[in-house]
């Protein structure tokens, strides 16, 4: 097998590492750790089950490039990264790696969202961030899950099982977490809170989305684009399609990883 | 149970604050002109002597996020929901809309129906003053309050003669009346109509023709002295704040897991809104519009006595609280809301003094009836002296 | 988290002619008190899941250390944000009414100001010196949510929430933080990590600017000796130690036989104590209501 120049992508999240092997162009294999209290373990651990999935050891490995929030963190040995690139040129490269159709992203991650738009070569053309009071989304969805006795994936389904239209006020993740906290309380449905929670999610990424013009395909990356929820509503809040990475929350590291085949810093 | 007689009107009034729209189409229909106005401060009489109906703009509780790119975040929700309203052109049938300058976060949101939601060409800004404690703000007032009238007369093509304004006048001052009658019911121990209900039929009359309002205030009011108390008697509760259309805060209030009695409403959507009259059969009408509207009960974000920092608005609020008797306050205001605050750091001293104890709600597009019921119950077993005695 | 433990040594439950319990059913974690007599018996506290589900989990981690069942109990009050979804509580009591009781039973006539730091909310209670609450004010939205915020922030700095508090104690000088809200602070905290700033000092920083947020309100409200804690913050030495700092006033210390996050659960089993020998008596044994 000609497995051409291997290299990985390590994504060192707020909430998750993710770890990517690439070879010729081609996913090897991947893994997602949480990233916990020590950042530097939690990335060797990503990567070398990541390895195991490929059934690659380090050594084959020509480089190791890291993103994410804490990239410059886990530059320290054993962990032998050659390089970092920021998390918005990772994510562009990787939404197009996995959609070369694809010319902005929506990514939704645990504390930060953010969307990316891009050319057909990966060259960023624009950013948008979440502002300050909008941080911590994801970590908000993956509370309030625990909060209601759900995964995070039941809590998607069961958001699509509301039959009753319940609201949160639009401000921070804390505030919201109050209300939902209070919806609770009054013995609101599960279904019907868990989609309240993912509609304040969702009018939240949609506002950001207004200050920055998307451009065809569109695809939404990110921990959170897994929830069918959040996707299903997307669309109608920014009026334009939107379609899922497949393997979304690897976007960052598929990234990084190919900036070390192209050459990157 | 026998449906009191009383209770078909205000479900009447009910039905009208749950289809504003329905109801300022059908208005509509019958050929009326309608503009649309987001705060009390625009003298109502100048465009109904000119055959248009007022109508307030009212919030949609619907939560959203857009109009963040539109006005400031930390504006208040009140401002978001009225101009996501126009931004979704649900108000498109107006033939106008119109606002007197008062604060900057309901000033924002006409800007955006003006610049973004097609009203730029039915719209009109009052300027009023700020400080209307002084000489000049009334001389001012009236010169804007002619420039209106200019305004008004250009876009209905007619003249609005003395004789309409007079006529005007004396329509909206009945109102008042009649609704300061129906909050006198609450003073009494058992009024046969509720402080929510009495919320509810102030909260219609702001959309509503005053004639067809006063008509049906006229008929609820008979009913009401000869029907019997409805409600026992139990903790009284005042409240008083900003702007609230939320009628669901006030049966809260009412349904509580101890017995209370909402006495009375001072904001500008309830008390504030009537509690004045405009001075009849005078020379100068405009002068008397302008001497009304001067002398109501102020706005925190226009209250301020040069010199002194007098708030006038107090003296109002110690005289309901003389009148109605409240057990408890309960402060209502928006968050983000910057003159209501400043009202209550200063009020809350005057309560201290006269034994009465309050709470605050902070109020945004969604009731976080939990934390609101807590707090309110909190303050009930503080009036009732509430404690484990071994 | 989960602890539950007995405090007395097991007298003859059948005997207690009141057997009492108040259940706190908070936004992060719930309590439940038992009482015997008025005299404490057990206690429990539990991770919040659903208010339901939680009210069970309480009271029954609660019961597993003695041989008393919850049909046993006489009588129940609910406090909390989740006072309303306790199926076997009989009564509901605010947790500012809970609060004052509690903090007077722990601490004596003398308490007059209690803050209660929870995972929510924060409350500034006055009272009597008999437990009996006279005003109190409620945290505003911005301020909400601070004792959760310590969580989210203890996984942010990949240390444990319950070393922060002293660890943030280290370190003499530390950086500005915004007091106005969690996000921001963390938001900050995260900007400062990135840039190298000892991790010691950006986790002082972000106790001092939490402490200086809870100073606001409880300044707004005015704080009068006898001063205390109780709710989960009151567990962060950090917080309280800047609060007395900030607000010049000398805290009581908590009691080494109370938990101050148990101090509103104690309150509703106060008055569920109270509530109970007047059901039994046919009298009034409580004032008010």
């Amino acid at each position: 097998m000609n497995k051409g120049k291997i290299s990985a992508g390590l994504d060192a999240g707020h909430v998750d590492t993710k770890a990517i092997i690439i070879g010729g162009h081609e996913i090897l294999g991947y893994c997602t750790v949480p990233t916990g209290f020590d950042v530097v373990a939690a990335a060797g651990a990503a990567l070398d089950y990541a390895l195991d999935n490929a059934g690659i050891s380090r050594g084959e490995l020509a480089g190791i490039v890291a993103t994410g929030i804490f990239r410059d963190m886990i530059k320290v040995p054993p962990l032998d990264v050659c390089g970092t690139v920021p998390e918005y040129v990772a994510d562009a490269k990787g939404a197009l790696f996995l959609n070369k159709n694809s010319r902005t992203v929506i990514d939704v991650g645990g504390n930060i969202h953010k969307a990316i738009r891009y050319d057909q070569d990966g060259n960023i053309l624009d950013v948008i961030q979440n502002d300050k009071c909008a941080d911590g989304l994801g970590i908000f969805y993956t509370t309030m899950a625990k909060a209601m006795g759900l995964s995070e994936q039941e809590m998607s389904e069961s958001a699509l099982k509301s039959t009753r239209s319940l609201s949160i006020a639009i401000q921070c993740a804390l505030s919201a977490e109050s209300e939902a906290v209070d919806l609770m309380c009054q013995g609101m449905n599960i279904a019907d809170v868990a989609d309240a929670v993912l509609k304040f999610i969702v009018e939240r990424v949609a506002a950001m989305c207004t200050y920055m013009s998307l451009s065809k395909e569109i695809v939404v990356a990110g921990g959170l684009a897994k929830s069918e929820a959040l996707v299903k509503r997307l669309p109608g809040l920014i009026k334009q399609d939107v379609s899922v990475l497949g393997l979304p929350e690897y976007a960052g590291a598929i990234g990084a990883a190919i900036n070390y085949e192209n050459g990157g810093k | 149970m026998v449906k009191k007689r009383s209770d078909a009107i205000i479900e009447h009034f009910r039905r009208i604050t749950e289809n504003t729209h329905e109801y300022a189409k059908s208005l509509q229909g019958k050929g009326r002109f309608l503009a649309g106005y987001m705060c009390t401060h625009v003298p109502e009489e100048i465009l109904y002597a000119a055959g248009i109906i007022p109508v307030r703009i009212l919030s949609s509780h619907v939560s959203q996020a857009m109009t963040r790119s539109y006005i400031h975040e930390t504006y208040c929700s009140f401002s978001h929901d009225c101009a996501y309203q126009g931004l979704q052109h649900n108000y498109d049938y107006l033939d106008l809309i119109v606002t007197s300058s008062s604060c900057i976060h309901m000033g924002e949101a006409f800007n955006v129906w003006v610049r973004f939601a097609g009203f730029q060409d039915k719209s009109f800004l009052i300027p009023y003053p700020h400080i209307i404690q002084t000489k000049p703000a009334g001389g001012f007032l009236v010169e804007s309050f002619g420039e209106f009238k200019q305004f008004i007369e250009k876009f209905v093509k007619k003249s609005i003669a003395d004789d309409d304004l007079e006529k005007a006048i004396k329509v909206y001052n009945h109102t008042r009346r009649l609704l300061k009658r129906l909050w006198e019911f609450l003073r009494r121990d058992n009024p046969p109509i509720t402080g929510p209900e009495v919320a509810t039929v102030t909260l219609a009359s702001q959309v509503m023709d005053k004639q067809e309002c006063n008509q049906m205030l006229e008929q609820l009011i008979r009913r009401l002295e000869a029907e019997p108390g409805k409600a026992p008697s139990g903790v009284r509760l005042m409240v008083t704040g900003g702007a609230c259309d939320d009628l669901g805060i006030f049966d809260l209030i009412e349904h509580l897991n101890y017995s209370t009695n909402l006495i009375f409403i001072d904001s500008c959507t309830a008390a504030r809104y009537f509690w004045f009259e405009v001075p009849e059969d005078r020379p100068d009408k405009l002068k008397a519009i302008a001497e009304g509207y001067i002398g109501r009960i102020p706005c925190p974000a226009k209250d301020n006595v040069p010199g002194t920092g007098e708030k006038k608005r107090f003296r109002f609020i110690q005289q309901f609280i003389e009148d109605f008797k409240p057990d408890g306050v309960v402060f209502i205001y928006q968050r983000f809301c910057s003159p209501q605050p400043m009202d209550i750091v200063a009020l809350k001293p005057v309560l201290d003094k006269l034994g009465i104890p309050s709470t605050e709600l902070e109020l945004d597009t969604t009731v976080p009836v939990i934390q609101f019921g807590t707090q309110l119950e909190a303050l009930v077993e503080i009036i009732k002296r509430v404690v484990p005695i071994e | 988290m989960s602890e539950h433990a007995s405090i007395s040594e097991q007298p003859d439950w059948a005997r207690a002619r009141a057997i009492a319990a108040g259940v706190d059913i908070g936004a992060v974690s719930s309590k439940a008190v038992i009482l015997l007599d008025g005299q404490p018996y057990a206690f429990s506290q539990v991770a919040t899941r659903t208010p339901k589900e939680s009210a069970f989990n309480a009271i029954n981690a609660a019961l597993a250390e003695t041989r008393l069942k919850l049909e046993n109990i006489h009588y129940v009050v609910g406090t909390g944000r989740g006072r309303t979804q306790v199926p076997f509580a009989r009564k509901t009591i605010s947790e500012v009414a809970c609060a004052a009781a509690g903090a007077v039973h722990i601490w004596g006539p003398s308490v007059h100001t209690v803050l209660d730091a929870g995972g929510q909310s924060c409350k500034v209670i006055h009272c009597t010196e008999k437990g009996r609450a006279t005003s109190f004010l409620w945290n505003d939205k911005c301020a909400a949510g601070i004792g959760r915020s310590m969580e989210a922030f203890a996984r942010l700095v990949k240390k444990e929430v319950t070393e922060i508090g002293n660890i943030a104690l280290q370190s003499d000088k530390f950086p500005k933080l915004s007091d106005f809200c969690a996000v921001y602070a963390q938001s900050e905290a995260l900007d400062l990590i990135r840039s190298k700033v000892p991790l010691e000092q950006v986790i002082a920083g972000y106790h001092y600017a939490m402490a200086r947020r809870i100073g606001t309100l409880a300044a707004r409200a005015g704080v009068k000796k006898d001063f205390v804690i109780v709710g989960g913050l009151a567990r962060n030495p950090a917080i309280t130690g800047w609060l007395d700092s900030i607000l010049k006033v000398s805290r009581l210390a908590p009691k080494p036989e109370w938990d101050p996050a148990l101090t509103v659960a104690l309150g509703a089993a106060l008055f569920a104590a109270a509530f109970s020998t007047a059901g039994q008596r046919d009298g009034r044994n409580y004032q008010g209501g």
